[in-house]
């Protein structure tokens, strides 16, 4: 008989506890949320803080950068990543190389999303020349920054220097060195660009990241195309063509190429190549 | 030598304890859950790997240490059972290092027992992922293992300074954990105070003397710690090992003859 009063009890506080908290929770969820997630603790104080398990803290900051970006795919908005997101992604995948320098993946996962989609161009390469001081080894990493400073910042001067750097590391192709050479070359970029994209894509095996790759291979591939048509037109007419439509006209292609991201492709004033797309 | 009775006792004791299955049931969790998170990375599989298996035996070590290692000398005296012990022909100092050596043997048994867990999920995933392996060294990991092993056993021995230094079994957990902490902190802080522009602030000269005096004072578990180095297969020079070692040793060594001093004096309620 003792007994019994408690179990009742129990009983009856079970239904009060889901209740409470059911109640609790959502009236939690209607408060007002700081931007919180959008904070990263700076890599020195994690690094003093992880003791001696900064590897593994490392790979979580990596894997929150990894999560957080999924979970944007699932989004209809645009842009699917806001400015402040890539600045926290940024900031995430800092912290995870200020723990532990020599991990590749954040500065792998930085290249292929944070200059792309990002524009985080400059902040990609302070990763890349951190990584690259550490994996003393790879000639990926300073690659990758010369190919930055060519395709997004146009600073052709600098790529090279990156690109010598790496080429003189283990395991280069040494196609990286005459490319270094051949970017003193103005008005080659559109090649270049091919070039760069077309040793990306035979080094990754990521299969989303080389569909990436291809797509803008391909956009590439057309304004090459058009560019050199372009070219074949003024040389036989003496005069630059105004539309597209001209070149085929002219038999100089037989079709306009299709963007395939959508935009199309035009001829800007001065007769290069254009699209409503910009490429992304 | 009247250690090894002790020792045997103390190791067996510490075996039965139930808190030992708890951390074995954690290593398998923790490696178990680094299975599946070894599959979210993208290229370096086996860094992330040997990251999670070689911190699942620091961990395990660490909670054997706090919370099987304390209680084995300190329960004596909590529980005023050491009268028993002192009464036989055995003296303070042997009875303190005898069940030292217990505890350094239950450390390297326990350790041997999750390193043979946290092995095997390694060679699991590497089977798995053979390409993600690129700069990998089964001997760096053993290398890394044997010095976590090491930083243990001081930290046991330090465990057993504030035991017969201190009157309860919580202030020595305490005193323990704080040691840790700093012994993981002190060479960062050393090198931040030292170097203060490099993130642009001030400290003060005595400040600077105070922490280099701590450093001397405080053990050094950073130098134990290579699992970094054992993740990216990144050598480790022969130097660097011998000097490591031989500061734990010398280290211990010192801990426990203060300890055994201490011990030896002390005047029991």
């Amino acid at each position: 008989m003792r007994r019994i009063v408690p179990i009742v009890l129990l009983c009856a506080l079970l239904p009060l506890h889901v209740a409470t908290l059911r109640n609790a929770g959502r009236e939690w969820k209607a408060l007002p949320q700081g931007e919180e997630t959008a904070y990263t603790i700076p890599g020195p104080v994690l690094k003093l803080t992880s003791l001696e398990f900064d590897g593994v803290a490392a790979d979580f900051m990596f894997l929150r950068a990894l999560v957080f970006y999924g979970s944007t795919f699932e989004r209809t908005e645009k842009p699917r990543v806001k400015e402040w997101e890539w600045r926290r992604l940024y900031n995430d995948l800092a912290a995870a190389t200020d723990l532990d320098p020599y991990f590749l993946d954040p500065y792998y996962f930085a290249q292929a999303n944070l200059t792309w989609e990002g524009n985080l161009v400059r902040e990609t390469n302070l990763l890349l020349e951190k990584g690259s001081q550490y994996r003393d080894w790879d000639w990926m990493l300073p690659f990758y920054t010369g190919f930055n400073h060519f395709y997004f910042l146009k600073e052709n001067d600098q790529a090279s220097v990156y690109l010598m750097e790496a080429s003189r590391r283990p395991g280069a192709t040494p196609l990286i060195a005459s490319l270094a050479t051949r970017l003193a070359l103005k008005g080659k970029r559109t090649e270049n660009a091919i070039f760069f994209l077309r040793e990306m894509l035979r080094r990754e095996e990521d299969e989303e990241v080389k569909k990436t790759y291809r797509i803008r291979l391909e956009a590439l591939s057309g304004i090459l195309a058009l560019e050199r048509a372009v070219e074949l037109f003024r040389e036989q007419f003496g005069y630059l063509p105004t539309s597209l439509d001209s070149l085929v006209e002219a038999g100089l292609i037989s079709k306009i190429p299709i963007d395939p991201y959508g935009g199309k492709f035009f001829i800007s004033y001065d007769g290069s190549i254009g699209t409503t797309s910009d490429l992304r | 030598m009247s250690l090894w009775p002790v020792a045997a006792v103390t190791f067996k004791e510490g075996i039965r304890n139930k808190a030992i299955y708890g951390i074995s049931v954690f290593a398998l969790l923790m490696l178990g859950a680094s299975l599946l998170i070894s599959g979210m990375i993208m290229q370096e599989v086996g860094k992330v790997m040997v990251d999670m298996a070689l911190s699942t035996v620091s961990l395990s070590g660490l909670l054997l240490v706090l919370f099987v290692g304390i209680n084995l000398m300190a329960k004596d005296l909590d529980k005023r059972t050491i009268y028993m012990v002192l009464s036989r022909p055995i003296s303070r100092s042997q009875y303190l290092f005898g069940k030292f050596l217990g505890m350094v043997l239950l450390i390297v048994a326990t350790i041997a027992l999750v390193s043979l867990f946290a092995l095997a999920a390694i060679a699991l995933t590497k089977l798995r992922f053979p390409d993600y392996f690129l700069h990998f060294s089964w001997g760096l990991i053993f290398l890394s293992i044997a010095l976590t092993t090491l930083s243990l056993i001081l930290l046991s021995a330090l465990s057993f300074l504030f035991a017969s230094v201190t009157s309860t079994s919580f202030i020595t957990l305490v005193l323990t954990i704080i040691s840790y902490l700093i012994g993981h902190g002190i060479n960062d802080v050393k090198a931040l105070v030292e170097a203060p522009q490099a993130v642009g602030i001030q400290v003060a000269p005595s400040t600077v003397k105070l922490v280099q005096g701590a450093y001397y004072l405080f053990p050094n578990l950073s130098l134990f710690d290579i699992k970094i180095q054992a993740a990216h297969g990144l050598s480790v020079p022969l130097s660097t090992i011998g000097w490591t070692v031989a500061y734990g040793l010398g280290y211990t060594a010192m801990v426990m003859i203060l300890a055994s001093l201490i011990f030896s004096k002390r005047e029991f309620p």
